[in-house]
């Protein structure tokens, strides 16, 4: 479609521009040849309205000819062409249409006057469509300026995005460390449970590597990946590590990018049970609200403990992935209190293809209600 | 009866019952070394340092309230230590602390071996080993290239944790600092000198040869004498402040 057809304001523009060449074309035949402004305008008006539409076929003579790959003759030929073929095809027109004035309501000059006002149409004509592809010109170099830079931001948030992937799918290697040596100390003392970590540990390495090298994964896989995360580290904390989760099943179907909670749930670890000697509870929740999905990590923290153990760069991260995502749909915040550290994630909710489809908003609120904290899994330990 | 046999006196302290078990498993596999406790956090460590007095201490460094490097700082006497951990950043401090040995987790059982040799050449050589300075511990105790977000008070068996945005004033009592927080002053083995080394310059100025002021704490300045002023705190205290300090004081406020 037409550029300049686009939208409601350039038509508008575009008839605007025109009723001032109109007037202009008017001015210009009562001083050539003096007459009523009424029958200028009777002739000119819809010679104008007629010639503005014929205008815009400067578009498809610029598409077809563009300006960085036509040989310069061959583009003079082309546009000189196009004006001349345009302003005689408005003489031509402008003719009929005296011939018809003089008809029906015997106004318009005499033959000669008729033939000075046919030329002035036809230069106006050629001079008016010549501007028009100038303008054209211009407008193409526009368009393609901005889409070139469309295209540049888009690849840039693309990359960003396969970036941060490739950064979240680089494990946190003091937890491989400090797995393995729960797995030889227990190797001595229990070799059953030394086994069962070992398979944790497989299953969470296998699980973070191919969720990482996927755009989408269904929250459901993301939470499998933190529960093997969490059994593992509860191993290691023993008492001190219990979690709570609160997940609805619709929120199990929506699509997140991935790992996208995995440095919040470690961050939660850390400042929630490993700084803290009574240690804590790692609570997840997600809930649809809306077209929303809402995510929940909840740790305890230790008001004691100094800001630069705090929630920097893992955080950041996060919040530059989904502004990536979608800078409006998709948001980050942070609710700190002396003694807990909360973050609330919202993403679009997007289901997989072929997955049950959303329930509407009445629907998922009835739900709500319907599940009260206590009915989520609670699991300490 | 030779050196080597003698029975090592060990500590273990991490916040991990499965690195703490490990760990045991190993030594008790050492006829020539004893397992005198376990610690799980970095206060039961200084606690029980000083009451057992071990000649090694296993020690980690990420632990909760009290990291490793916090607990050497806070300690009179000073066993062997051999730090324990999964991180390999923190070595080049480890050594600045004098440690024995430092070892890498998963912890194999000839590293031990050999880290024990270690622990075994110096108690040989020097029966006691030497105690770094006690600058070099605290600056250890905190991150590089940063100032000090609390300090932290032996008493008796206690530990007191004082952030610095709580920390009134301090002076110097010879080898020791009084240290005024929230109503309350604590007697810190330091001198004002190392401590206020690691202070924020921009929130806390000597403002005499004796006394370090937290800046917030200031209500006004009174000329006292010629060229003798006197700083009046918030709280009606009165402290003196010299011409070098009253120029420290200027440049800040």
């Amino acid at each position: 479609m037409h550029p300049l057809l686009q939208g409601r304001m350039r038509p508008v523009l575009y008839l605007v521009l025109w009723l001032g060449i109109g007037a202009l074309l008017v001015t210009i035949m009562v001083l050539f040849q003096p007459r009523p402004v009424g029958h200028a305008v009777a002739f000119a008006a819809p010679l104008t309205l007629v010639f503005a539409s014929i205008c815009l076929s400067a578009w498809w003579v610029c598409r077809a000819n563009p300006l960085a790959t036509t040989p310069p003759l061959r583009l003079a030929n082309a546009t000189l062409g196009a004006a001349l073929q345009a302003g005689a095809v408005w003489a031509g027109l402008a003719a009929l249409w005296a011939a018809l004035l003089s008809a029906r309501l015997h106004i318009g000059p005499d033959r000669p006057g008729l033939l000075r006002d046919l030329a002035v149409v036809f230069t106006a004509g050629v001079v008016l469509y010549a501007q028009s592809i100038v303008a054209h010109y211009f407008l193409l170099a526009f368009e393609s300026a901005r889409d070139a830079e469309r295209r540049v931001m888009a690849s840039q948030v693309n990359a960003r995005e396969a970036e941060l992937r490739a950064l979240r799918a680089q494990l946190n290697p003091h937890f491989l460390f400090n797995s393995l040596n729960s797995i030889s100390a227990l190797t001595g003392s229990d070799p059953e449970a030394a086994r069962r970590m070992c398979q944790l540990l497989g299953d969470f390495l296998r699980l973070s590597l191919s969720l990482g090298a996927r755009e989408r994964v269904a929250f459901a896989e993301e939470l499998a990946l933190a529960e093997r995360y969490l059994a593992i580290e509860q191993v290691r904390f023993g008492a001190r590590l219990a979690v709570d989760r609160q997940v609805e099943p619709g929120a199990q179907r929506c699509l997140v990018p991935p790992l996208l909670i995995q440095p919040l749930i470690e961050n939660a670890v850390k400042h929630g049970v490993a700084d803290r000697v009574e240690g804590g509870t790692v609570r997840i929740a997600a809930r649809r609200r809306g077209g929303a999905l809402e995510i929940e990590v909840e740790n305890p923290r230790d008001p004691a403990a100094p800001p630069r153990r705090g929630h920097g760069l893992g955080l950041e991260n996060v919040r530059q992935r989904l502004r990536a995502l979608d800078p409006r749909g998709a948001g980050l915040d942070v609710v700190r209190t002396p003694d807990r550290f909360r973050v609330l994630l919202r993403v679009p909710a997007v289901e997989e293809e072929g997955g049950v489809r959303a329930a509407p908003e009445a629907a998922a609120a009835r739900h709500d209600a319907a599940v009260p904290a206590g009915e989520g899994e609670h699991d300490a330990g | 009866m030779p050196v080597d046999t003698k029975v090592i006196r060990a500590l273990i302290v991490d916040d991990e019952a499965p690195a703490r078990a490990l760990l045991r498993e190993y030594l008790s596999a050492d006829a020539n070394v004893e397992v005198v406790a376990e610690c799980a956090n970095g206060f039961e460590a200084v606690k029980t340092i000083g009451e057992l007095e071990p000649d090694l201490v296993l020690l980690d460094v990420q632990m909760p309230k009290l990291d490793g490097f916090e607990v050497l700082d806070l300690i009179e006497r000073r066993p062997a230590v051999v730090f324990v951990t999964a991180y390999d950043e923190y070595a080049l401090k480890a050594f600045e602390v004098h440690a024995a040995d430092y070892v890498l987790k998963p912890v194999g059982r000839e590293r031990l071996a050999e880290a024990l040799a270690q622990v075994r050449a110096r108690l040989a050589a020097g029966g006691t080993p030497v105690a770094p300075s006690p600058a070099a511990l605290a600056a250890a105790a905190r991150p590089p290239g940063q100032f000090v977000e609390r300090l932290l008070v032996k008493e008796g068996t206690q530990v007191h944790v004082i952030p610095v945005g709580r920390l009134e004033w301090i002076e110097a009592q010879d080898d020791y600092a009084a240290i005024r927080s929230g109503g309350k002053t604590f007697l810190k083995n330091q001198t004002l000198s190392e401590i206020a080394a690691g202070l924020d310059p921009a929130r806390f100025v000597r403002i005499h040869r004796s006394w370090v002021l937290n800046v917030e704490c200031l209500a006004r300045l009174e000329l006292y004498a010629k060229d003798s002023r006197v700083a009046i705190l918030k709280d009606g205290k009165q402290l003196p402040v010299s011409r070098a300090g009253y120029a420290r004081l200027q440049e800040l406020l």
